[in-house]
C-alpha cells in the first residue's frame, strides 16, 4: 500500500516535469543520433557537449575527418546501400549540393530559418549555413608588403612568397576557385598570375597557416578564423579581407535522407541554428550565421566584410572543369 | 591398422584440417576486400560496366601518376638498400662498440609515422627553419623548399624504409655460422672477398626479402608524396586516389578501385619478380653455430663508427627536435626559448581531451593484438609455403602483398563495403566498432610478419623437425616445440614491424573509427588538419616516448629470450 502510494507520488512528479518542459521538447527526441562532421576537433567536441546538454536523452555518436575523409565514408556506405549517417555537418554547401542531387537529403520546412543570413541556406531547405567562413590573404609579420587586393598576389614582389589551399584537397578552396574564376576582375588571370609567382599550393588551410606563422612563405591564401586564433595565441600573422571581397563557405548541417532518428535530427539542426547554437560558433571563433548574435572580438567593431557572392548550383557545375584545369596549371 | 598407421593418418588429418584453415583465412583477409574492388570497379552496383575502367585508362593523370609511382618507388628502394644493407653489414659483421645502441637508434625512426617524418623534415630546411636560423643559415622568407620535390620523396622514403632492410637484413646476418667465413679468412680470402663471394649470396633470401617489402611500402606510402609533392603537384598514385576521392562524383569509387587495383598490379609484378628470384637457388644453412667473429676494422673502427653514429643520430634526432619543438611553443612562429615554452600541448592532450586517452589504449590493443595474431597465422603458414611447398597457399602469399600496397584509405574504403551490413550467418554487425579496425590490421600487415618468418624458414635446415615427425611427433606438437622455436627470431621481428607499423598507423582507421574506437593516427591528424598542430606534435612525441619505453622495457627481459628474438639487440 505504502510503496504504491510513492509510486503514485513519483509518476505525478515526473509527469509534472514532462509538463513543464514540453515547451521546450515538444517531441522530446531520444535515442541514438549519428553525425558526420568536418569541424576541427575541438569544435566537434564542444558541439556535441552542447547538444547532449540541450537534448539529455538524445546519445550522440560522432565521425569527425577532412571533408575528403567524410564524404569518401559516406559515398562507400551509399554506395553498400545504407549510409550510417543521421545529420552532417561539414565544410561547403557544394558537397551537400551534391547530395542533394543524389538525392540523399531530406528537406526541413519546418526549420526556424528567421534571422539567419540571406542566402546561408538552401531554397528547398535540405541544407542551412551555420556561420561564415571567408577565405582571405594571411601575411607572415615580417613580411615586406601588406596586401589589400587578390590581384597584389600577382606583384612581381610576391614571387616564390605566396602558399594556398589545394582545391584538389580542401572544399573551401574548391568554392573559392570556382567563385573567384567566375569574377570577371579576377578570372583565371589571377591564377595564371599566381602561377608565374611560383606559388604553390599545398594541402589544405591547416598547411597554409603552417607555412606563414612559421614564416616558410610570407603570404598565404587562407581562411579567417584559423589566422585569428593564431595570431590570438602568439604567432607572427596576420589577415586581411580583400577589397574585392572574400569568398566564403557556410558550413552547412543537413539531414540525412535514411536517417533512423528524424525527431532527434531535426533537433540538431534546430539546436545549430538556435541563438544557443549561434552562439557557441561564435564563442569557437566564427562568424556566426545569425547576425543577431554578434560577431567575433576578432573582427574589428563596424567591419562590413564584403562576402563574394557564388552561385552554388553554377560552382557545383564548373568544379569538376575548374579543378581539372588547376591541376594542369599547377603541375610541372 | 597398426598403432604407426594410426599415427600417420591423424598427422595428415591434422595437417590437412591446419592447411585449408589457413589457406580460408588468407583469402579472407587478402582476397576478399580485393575482389570487393573489382565488383566496385567495374560492375558498380551489380551492373556491369566499363565506363569507370576506360576513363581511368584514358586520363593522362593516371599514368603521369604511374610513371612518378615507379620512379619513387624504385629509386627510394634503391636508397633504403644502400643504407639498411650497409649499416646492417657494418654493426652486424665488424667490431664496432655498443652495437646494441646503435641498433636501437637506427631502429627508431621506423616508429615515427611518415606523414610527421615529412613535417618535421620540411621544418628543417627552408626559411622556417630553427635549426638553420640558429647557425644564420635560414634562407630568405619565401625560398622554395628544397624537399618539396621528386628529389625530396625519394629522399625521405629511402631514410624512412632504410630500418626495414637493416631489420630482414639483420636477421639473416644473424643466422651465419661462422665456420664458413672462418674458413674463407683460413683460406686467404680477404674479408671483402668474403663478404662478395660467401656473405652476400648466403644473404639473398633476407635481401631480396627487404628489397620486396621496401619497394612495397614505398609505393603505397601515402603521407611522405601528401606532404612533399602536392606543393609541386607532384602526384603518385596514393595522392591521385586522395585527389579522386576529393573529387566525390558520381562513380568515384569505381575509378578509385581501378586506381588501387593498378597500385596492386605494380607491386605483383616486383612481388613475382621475387618469388622468381628465390626458386631458383637453396639458401639453406644450418643454425646450430654461435655468431661468427666480427671483421676487425682496425684503424678504420673509430671513423666507421663515427659516421655511421652521425647518420643515425641524424636521422632519428632531426626529425625528434623537430617533432618535440613544436610541440613546446604556444602557437606556430613563436620562437622556443625558456620564456615561450609551454607544457600546455602536453596538458591538454594528456588531461583533457578524452578522446586522445581512449586512442592510447585502443592503439596499443589493437597494435599488440594484430601483431600477435598475425605472427599465429604465420608461422603455420611459413611452414606449409617453404618446408612443404603448397601451391595454394604459394598463391595466396602473393595475394596477401596486395593489401599492404593498396593506400590505407582504398583498404578502408573495401572494409566498408565488406561490412556495413551485418555479417551473413552470423547475423552480426562489425562495422563502427574496433573489429573492423582489427581486420583492416590483419589484412594489411599479414605481410609484414609473413615476409621475415618466409625468409626465415628458407634459412634453416629442417632435419630437426624431420627426425620430431619421424619420431612420432604431430604437427600441432612440432610446430609449439620445434617449430616455433627455430623461427622465433624472425617471428618476434615480424611482430615488432607490425605491431610498431599499426601504433603509428593513420590511413587505414582515419575511415574506419567510431566514438569511442579512436586510433592515435586518427587524433593527430585531426589535429593537423585543424591547425592544431602543436597539439598534434605533443600527441605524435608521447608516441614516440612510450614506444621507446617499450622496446627499452622489453631489453629488460632479454637475458631470458632466445638468442635473436629482440632486433635490436646481440
Amino acid at each position: 500500500m505504502m510503496t504504491q502510494t510513492r509510486r503514485k507520488f513519483i509518476m505525478a512528479a515526473a509527469f509534472g516535469a514532462l509538463i513543464a518542459a514540453a515547451p521546450a521538447f515538444a517531441q522530446a527526441p531520444s535515442g541514438k543520433l549519428v553525425l558526420y562532421t568536418s569541424q576541427p576537433e575541438k569544435d566537434a567536441a564542444q558541439t556535441t557537449a552542447a547538444f547532449k546538454k540541450a537534448y539529455p536523452n538524445v546519445e550522440i555518436d560522432i565521425f569527425r575527418s577532412g571533408t575528403t575523409e567524410v564524404m569518401g565514408k559516406l559515398a562507400a556506405e551509399i554506395s553498400a546501400g545504407q549510409p550510417s549517417a543521421d545529420v552532417l555537418l561539414i565544410a561547403d554547401a557544394a558537397s551537400m549540393e551534391i547530395l542533394k542531387g543524389q538525392k540523399q537529403l531530406l528537406a526541413y520546412p519546418g526549420a526556424k530559418t528567421d534571422g539567419l543570413q540571406a542566402g546561408s541556406f538552401d531554397a528547398d531547405k535540405t541544407y542551412f549555413g551555420s556561420k561564415l567562413i571567408t577565405t582571405g590573404i594571411a601575411y607572415n609579420t615580417a613580411a615586406k608588403e601588406k596586401p589589400t587586393s587578390w590581384t597584389d598576389l600577382d606583384k612581381p614582389s610576391y614571387k616564390g612568397q605566396i602558399s594556398m589551399p589545394s582545391p584538389l584537397y580542401s572544399g573551401a578552396a574548391a568554392i573559392m576557385l570556382s567563385t573567384m574564376t567566375a569574377r570577371p576582375d579576377l578570372g583565371w588571370k589571377l591564377f595564371e598570375g599566381l602561377k608565374a609567382n611560383e606559388a604553390v599550393a599545398v594541402r589544405g588551410n591547416g598547411a597554409v597557416l603552417r607555412s606563414v606563422a612559421t614564416g616558410e612563405k610570407a603570404y598565404g591564401v587562407l581562411v579567417d578564423f584559423m589566422a585569428y586564433n593564431a595570431k590570438k595565441q602568439g604567432s607572427p600573422i596576420d589577415f586581411v579581407f580583400p577589397k574585392e571581397g572574400a569568398p566564403a563557405v557556410t558550413e552547412p548541417v543537413a539531414i540525412v535522407k535514411s536517417t533512423k532518428n528524424e525527431a532527434a535530427a531535426k533537433a540538431f539542426v534546430d539546436f545549430i541554428l538556435s541563438d544557443d547554437g549561434q552562439k557557441l560558433a561564435l564563442s569557437m571563433g566564427y562568424i556566426p550565421a545569425k547576425p543577431s548574435v554578434g560577431s567575433p572580438a576578432w573582427l574589428p567593431e563596424g567591419t562590413k566584410i564584403n562576402v563574394m557572392a557564388s552561385d552554388i548550383a553554377a560552382v557545383v557545375k564548373a568544379t569538376e572543369a575548374d579543378k581539372a584545369r588547376f591541376a594542369t596549371m599547377f603541375g610541372n | 591398422m597398426s598403432l604407426a598407421d594410426t599415427a600417420t593418418l591423424r598427422t595428415r588429418v591434422e595437417e590437412t584440417g591446419l592447411l585449408w584453415g589457413l589457406v580460408g583465412l588468407v583469402a579472407l583477409l587478402s582476397l576478399l576486400p580485393i575482389g570487393r574492388l573489382v565488383v566496385e570497379g567495374l560492375a558498380p552496383g551489380g551492373q556491369f560496366s566499363t565506363t569507370a575502367l576506360g576513363k581511368v585508362l584514358a586520363s593522362p593523370a593516371t599514368w603521369t601518376a604511374t610513371a612518378n609511382s615507379l620512379i619513387t618507388a624504385i629509386s627510394g628502394t634503391v636508397l633504403a638498400v644502400l643504407i639498411g644493407g650497409t649499416v646492417a653489414l657494418l654493426a652486424t659483421l665488424t667490431d664496432i662498440r655498443a652495437r646494441n645502441a646503435f641498433t636501437f637508434c637506427f631502429v627508431l625512426p621506423l616508429m615515427i609515422a611518415p606523414q610527421v617524418t615529412a613535417l618535421a623534415w620540411l621544418q628543417l630546411f627552408g626559411p622556417s627553419s630553427t635549426l638553420l636560423k640558429l647557425i644564420g643559415m635560414a634562407p630568405p622568407l619565401g625560398s622554395r623548399n628544397p624537399l618539396y620535390s621528386r628529389e625530396g620523396i625519394i629522399l625521405l622514403l629511402g631514410l624512412q624504409y632504410a630500418p626495414l632492410v637493416f631489420l630482414t637484413l639483420r636477421a639473416g646476418l644473424r643466422a651465419l655460422p661462422k665456420e664458413l667465413i672462418e674458413a674463407g679468412l683460413a683460406a686467404g680470402a680477404s674479408p671483402l672477398t668474403v663478404l662478395r663471394t660467401v656473405v652476400l649470396p648466403l644473404m639473398t633470401p633476407p635481401l631480396v626479402a627487404g628489397i620486396a617489402l621496401c619497394f612495397v611500402s614505398c609505393l603505397g606510402n601515402f603521407g611522405i608524396p601528401a606532404f612533399l609533392g602536392i606543393p609541386g603537384n607532384f602526384l603518385v598514385l596514393p595522392t591521385l586516389i586522395y585527389q579522386r576521392l576529393a573529387g566525390l562524383g558520381p562513380g568515384v569509387l569505381s575509378e578509385v578501385a581501378i586506381l588501387s587495383l593498378l597500385i596492386g598490379i605494380i607491386a605483383m609484378v616486383g612481388i613475382l619478380l621475387q618469388d622468381f628470384m628465390m626458386r631458383r637457388r637453396d639458401f639453406r644453412i644450418t643454425t646450430t653455430s654461435s655468431a661468427a667473429r666480427p671483421f676487425e676494422l682496425g684503424r678504420w673502427r673509430a671513423p666507421v663508427e663515427t659516421l655511421i653514429w652521425t647518420f643515425a643520430i641524424l636521422v632519428l634526432a632531426l626529425p625528434f627536435l623537430g617533432l618535440l619543438s613544436t610541440s613546446l611553443i604556444p602557437a606556430f612562429g613563436v620562437p622556443l626559448n625558456a620564456a615561450t615554452a609551454t607544457f600546455a600541448n602536453y596538458a591538454y592532450v594528456l588531461f583533457e581531451h578524452a578522446a586522445s586517452k581512449r586512442a592510447f589504449v585502443n592503439s596499443f590493443l589493437m597494435s599488440a593484438g594484430a601483431a600477435i595474431l598475425i605472427v599465429l597465422i604465420c608461422v603455420p603458414l611459413g611452414y606449409f609455403i617453404v618446408w612443404k611447398k603448397s601451391r595454394a597457399l604459394r598463391l595466396l602469399n602473393l595475394a596477401a602483398e596486395l593489401p599492404y600496397a593498396m593506400p590505407g584509405v582504398v583498404l578502408a574504403i573495401a572494409a566498408i563495403l565488406l561490412f556495413l551490413k551485418p555479417l551473413p550467418v552470423l547475423g552480426v554487425s562489425i562495422y563502427n566498432t574496433v573489429w573492423i579496425i582489427v581486420f583492416a590490421y590483419l589484412a594489411r600487415f599479414l605481410v609484414l610478419g609473413l615476409r621475415p618468418i618466409v625468409s626465415g624458414y628458407l634459412q634453416i635446415d629442417r632435419t630437426l623437425e624431420e627426425a620430431a615427425q619421424i619420431a612420432g611427433a604431430g604437427l600441432p606438437r612440432r610446430l609449439v616445440t620445434i617449430i616455433f622455436p627455430l623461427v622465433a627470431p624472425a617471428a618476434v621481428a615480424g611482430a615488432l614491424l607490425i605491431f610498431l607499423t599499426a601504433f603509428n598507423e593513420l590511413t587505414v582507421s582515419a575511415l574506419l573509427w567510431s566514438s569511442g574506437a579512436e586510433t592515435l593516427g586518427v587524433v593527430v591528424f585531426s589535429f593537423e588538419q585543424g591547425g592544431d598542430s602543436t597539439y598534434a606534435s605533443a600527441l605524435a612525441t608521447i608516441t614516440v616516448l612510450v614506444t621507446v619505453a617499450l622496446m627499452a622495457s622489453t631489453t629488460l627481459f632479454a637475458q631470458k629470450l632466445p638468442q635473436g628474438v629482440l632486433p635490436w639487440r646481440d
